[in-house]
């Protein structure tokens, strides 16, 4: 399952997760803001709590709108 | 009436009482609420990592009623955004500051301590009262808050001091803050 960090307010967060509908990926949205758990999870995945994080192990991830890398990461999963 | 006498909403939506920051000096700031680029955050950050041990506290109130990129800066060019704007110091639930919908602390702040006018010397001064007057000349009337980045100053006994516009840069009322301390 595809997940994404975001939180509301986050431009880019939204525009990650328009494209993934745009695609017909499905994904899990983790509210960094809302959810201590999610900014944990978050926080050990990239280091920071900077968004939107997206990735689908947990471990390997794209940070930011870069629609380049996401096509990467779900072509390797 | 003091501003101890208000309540406002944290990001989780819990009331947090403004009596709980009595006896602290006070910034109570309406931010912007997107992640572009904005370096009043960074100066912001700056102020509250210089002073925070001697008494500071800085408030930020998010608000999306000033539409649009900050005028005279750059597109934004990250395509990411931090957590709080990347800002340690206390950022509150979005809401609006101005007109019939303010939240009611920024009714009082901005009743007390009334609009003086922009310091055009600042670079952003003249870009930010063209685009004020060309999308919304009705913020320029009377007292309301006028763009993000409007900041009061309130003292240990929660009087407000000061009112500084968002052509004052936070680095400039360092000495304000000081003389509170």
């Amino acid at each position: 399952m595809v997940k994404v960090y975001s939180f509301e307010s986050c431009p880019w967060c939204n525009k990650v997760k328009n494209y993934l509908k745009a695609r017909g990926v499905e994904f899990e949205t983790r509210d960094i803001e809302l959810s201590e758990e999610a900014a944990a999870e978050c926080q050990k995945i990239s280091g920071d709590l900077t968004v939107p994080v997206t990735t689908i192990d947990g471990v390997h991830y794209v940070l930011g709108f870069d629609k380049k890398k996401i096509d990467e990461l779900l072509a390797s999963a | 009436m003091s501003v101890y006498d208000f309540t406002v909403k944290t990001k989780r939506g819990e009331d947090k009482s403004l009596a709980d920051y009595k006896g602290k000096v006070l910034l109570i700031v309406n931010t912007a609420s997107k992640c572009g680029f904005t370096p009043q955050f960074a100066e912001l950050q700056k102020l509250y990592d210089t002073y925070k041990d001697k008494g500071l506290e800085i408030l930020g109130f998010p608000c999306n009623q000033f539409a649009g990129q900050e005028p005279g800066t750059n597109d934004e060019v990250q395509q990411f955004c931090k957590l709080n704007y990347g800002v340690t110091f206390p950022i509150f639930a979005k809401g609006d500051v101005r007109g019939e919908t303010a939240q009611p602390l920024f009714k009082y702040l901005t009743a007390q301590k009334k609009f003086e006018g922009f310091d055009m010397n600042h670079p952003v001064a003249k870009p930010l009262l063209d685009a004020l007057q060309k999308n919304f000349p009705e913020y320029l009337e009377g007292d309301g808050i006028k763009w993000n980045f409007t900041k009061f100053l309130i003292d240990r006994e929660g009087e407000i001091v000061a009112r500084f516009e968002p052509t004052t840069t936070p680095a400039a009322i360092a000495g304000d803050i000081e003389k509170l301390l």
